[in-house]
């Protein structure tokens, strides 16, 4: 496990790499690796035992350089075609987790051919009338000058559970946490803020694209993107498996059934 | 301009005074004729001698009920005849196309016979969320807005312009605006270098939009000051401004007890959600993350979390050590505010007279008090104060401007 910058036409990508096997490409989410903590969660570990598992963090996240020219969801997906690219990654297993799963999506019915196999957990990205994703910008202003209940409530099935304690403190948390969220938010906010809010509602009809088996798991009290978004998913990517419910989790299943999760992933990326 | 007209349990009952206050609360009945108080309070400050009349844009909100100041602008156009017009400002990121800011400031340059200052602003966090402003890049799209707006005023067209947010084909303004080279421009700040090295570059003032003057107005005028140095200028007191509330009547006592429930209404109706812990402040955080991650990070480090904002005073004299809302007699608000001018070397006052739910015979009567006893020994002693402390420079008299 190491940390290393890569740099793509002129700017420095962070990211982490372990373990060895077939090239696992794990794009973040909210409560994840690079937005909250600066190093592997027990989630990633267990991906790790068997394929080559490469984090890297999004444009202006942990240390990878911000890009001012981003502002649509395109700009992203570029910005990893590029890193694909510097990575000589032709083939790979491609998970996305919440804005994370969303790239992964967007990727995947670009450039279909080049993955092997797709994981979307709790995925932004869609258009689904009457189901719209949470505004986690108004939720990140804490209430009365200190908690972010509200937060945790949104990407957490209770407010109140260990892992969001420990992700979204209330008052002030480590200052690089803090950073970290910040710098999180800030690309959001790019991509996510102004309408389409954390949605492409071109990608809906070009998910027949997408050639690989996928898998989508969704936490069962899912409060940022409601559950219907994963069986939009599920329905339209062609070799899709049925829509994955982690019992107990909310939004951020990979920390909070981290085991239950990754073994989800082990034996769906296995077969 | 708030929303008079809230219930005694609003702050009980309601989340917020902005973005998200429910607007079944608008009473019809009882808002009936209330812009028209508000546009003859103003003219009635013209009347009574204020250097100007100053408005400001806000929206979705009980504090400020103009989203568009521009409109009150236009009105006072036709009802008063002397004071600056000055609006504090329009929010550059919340228009598609800037031209049309720049297009409606000729009109009321025209309009009021060459009153207008014009203000830019690039909106805080609740007007983010009204009209799903990103936050990343706002600042810059606020400077390339109103550099457009400028250069629109300055220079002949028809140009094209090739900005990064609003590019335009045919960029050719009619009318022009009467003031040359242009209308005073005037940016608000909290104390960011980077706002104050903007206003530095381009030669404008720079008005501090905190509510509260303890040593801050002080600070923030020496960085402005050291700030304008660094870019060849020179700080001069009409260089700088500031936002305040004041209140005067026959005596402090009674001063005190005619504004007392405006101002209460004022500080926890109008200010929850912007300048109060309470509920879910939306001016500054994480959610409208404007500013880069490094200055987060410096921010961070001196962070208190639940620490009180203005509108958290609990009793009378916390507020009164804040400085924000002056109230007494008139020998103790012209002793107050000349303290603060003699420090903070500073020679626009807007002044904010209405508080909350203040009735308008109230304010009339503080606003009479203020020009008749108060402004012209003011005005003695910073001119005095001023010359003295800037001699090589032309100083302008005094300003005190209402503030809506």
């Amino acid at each position: 496990m190491s940390g290393q910058a890569v740099e793509i036409i002129g700017r420095r990508v962070w990211l982490l790499e372990s373990g060895s096997g077939i090239p696992l490409l794990y794009l973040h989410g909210f409560a994840d690796i690079h937005s909250v903590k600066p190093s592997w969660l027990p989630f990633h570990k267990c991906l790790a035992q068997r394929s080559r598992v490469i984090a890297p963090a999004h444009p202006g996240c942990a240390q990878s350089d911000e890009n001012d020219d981003i502002d649509t969801i395109d700009d992203v997906v570029f910005h990893y075609l590029e890193l694909l690219d510097t990575l000589k990654l032709d083939k790979f297993d491609l998970v996305g987790h919440c804005v994370g799963g969303w790239i992964a999506a967007e990727l995947a019915v670009r450039h279909p051919e080049r993955i092997r196999k797709l994981v979307l957990i709790g995925a932004s990205g869609l258009f689904v009338k009457g189901a719209l994703i949470g505004d986690i910008f108004m939720n990140a202003q804490p209430e009365f000058g200190f908690s972010y209940a509200s937060l945790r409530e949104m990407l957490f099935a209770s407010a109140d559970q260990a892992e969001a304690l420990d992700m979204f403190p209330d008052g002030k948390g480590e200052l690089e946490d803090e950073v970290r969220r910040y710098q999180m938010l800030r690309l959001s906010s790019r991509i996510g803020f102004r309408p389409p809010y954390f949605y492409n509602r071109a990608l809906r009809n070009r998910l027949h694209r997408i050639t690989s088996p996928a898998l989508v798991i969704w936490g069962e009290k899912d409060n940022f993107v409601p559950r219907s978004h994963g069986e939009t998913y599920a329905k339209l990517i062609p070799h899709s498996a049925e829509l994955k419910i982690i019992q107990g989790a909310g939004h951020s299943a990979p920390v909070e059934r981290p085991l239950e999760t990754a073994q989800l992933l082990t034996e769906f990326l296995a077969n | 301009m708030a929303y008079p007209y809230l219930d005694k349990d609003f702050d009980k009952s309601e989340h917020s005074g902005w973005v998200t206050v429910p607007n079944r609360l608008w009473n019809n009945q009882k808002a009936r004729g209330l812009y028209q108080e508000y546009i003859d309070q103003l003219a009635y400050a013209d009347e009574l001698g204020f250097d100007g009349m100053v408005l400001n844009e806000h929206h979705q909100n009980i504090y400020g009920l103009m989203p568009s100041p521009n409109l009150i602008a236009a009105a006072l156009t036709q009802c008063t005849s002397r004071g600056k017009i000055v609006i504090l400002g329009n929010l550059l990121p919340l228009h598609l196309n800037p031209m049309r800011v720049a297009e409606e400031y000729a009109m009321l340059d025209q309009m009021s016979n060459g009153r207008l200052v014009a203000g830019f602003a690039p909106g805080g966090g609740p007007e983010t969320f009204n009209y799903d402003v990103p936050s990343a890049n706002t600042r810059e799209k606020f400077w390339e807005a109103a550099d457009l707006i400028v250069r629109s005023w300055t220079e002949d067209g028809p140009f094209a312009h090739e900005g990064r947010y609003f590019p335009l084909r045919y960029v050719n303004l009619w009318p022009k605006p009467l003031q040359k080279p242009f209308p005073p421009v005037w940016i608000p700040g909290s104390r960011s270098p980077s706002t104050m090295t903007e206003v530095a570059k381009r030669g404008y003032c720079y008005f501090l939009s905190s509510r509260s003057h303890g040593g801050e107005t002080h600070r923030a005028q020496q960085e402005f000051a050291r700030v304008l140095e660094q870019h060849g200028d020179k700080y001069h007191p009409f260089r700088f401004g500031i936002l305040m509330s004041t209140y005067v009547a026959e005596t402090d006592r009674q001063a005190r007890e005619e504004c007392e429930e405006g101002v209460w209404y004022f500080l926890k109706n109008c200010l929850k959600g912007h300048l109060r812990r309470e509920g879910r402040q939306l001016t500054y955080g994480p959610g409208v993350p404007y500013i880069p991650a490094p200055a987060w990070r410096e921010y961070m480090k001196n962070y208190t979390p639940g620490r009180k904002l203005l509108g958290d005073v609990e009793n009378w004299d916390e507020l009164e050590a804040s400085q924000s809302i002056i109230v007494g007699s008139p020998e103790t608000v012209t002793r107050r505010i000349a303290a603060l001018i003699e420090k903070a070397k500073v020679g626009n006052l807007l002044i904010q007279f209405q508080l909350g739910n203040m009735p308008d015979l109230l304010a009339r009567k503080s606003m009479k008090l203020f020009a008749e006893k108060v402004a012209p020994q003011l005005r003695h002693d910073s001119l005095i104060q001023f010359t003295r402390e800037y001699p090589v420079l032309n100083v302008e008299p005094s300003a005190a401007a209402v503030q809506r």
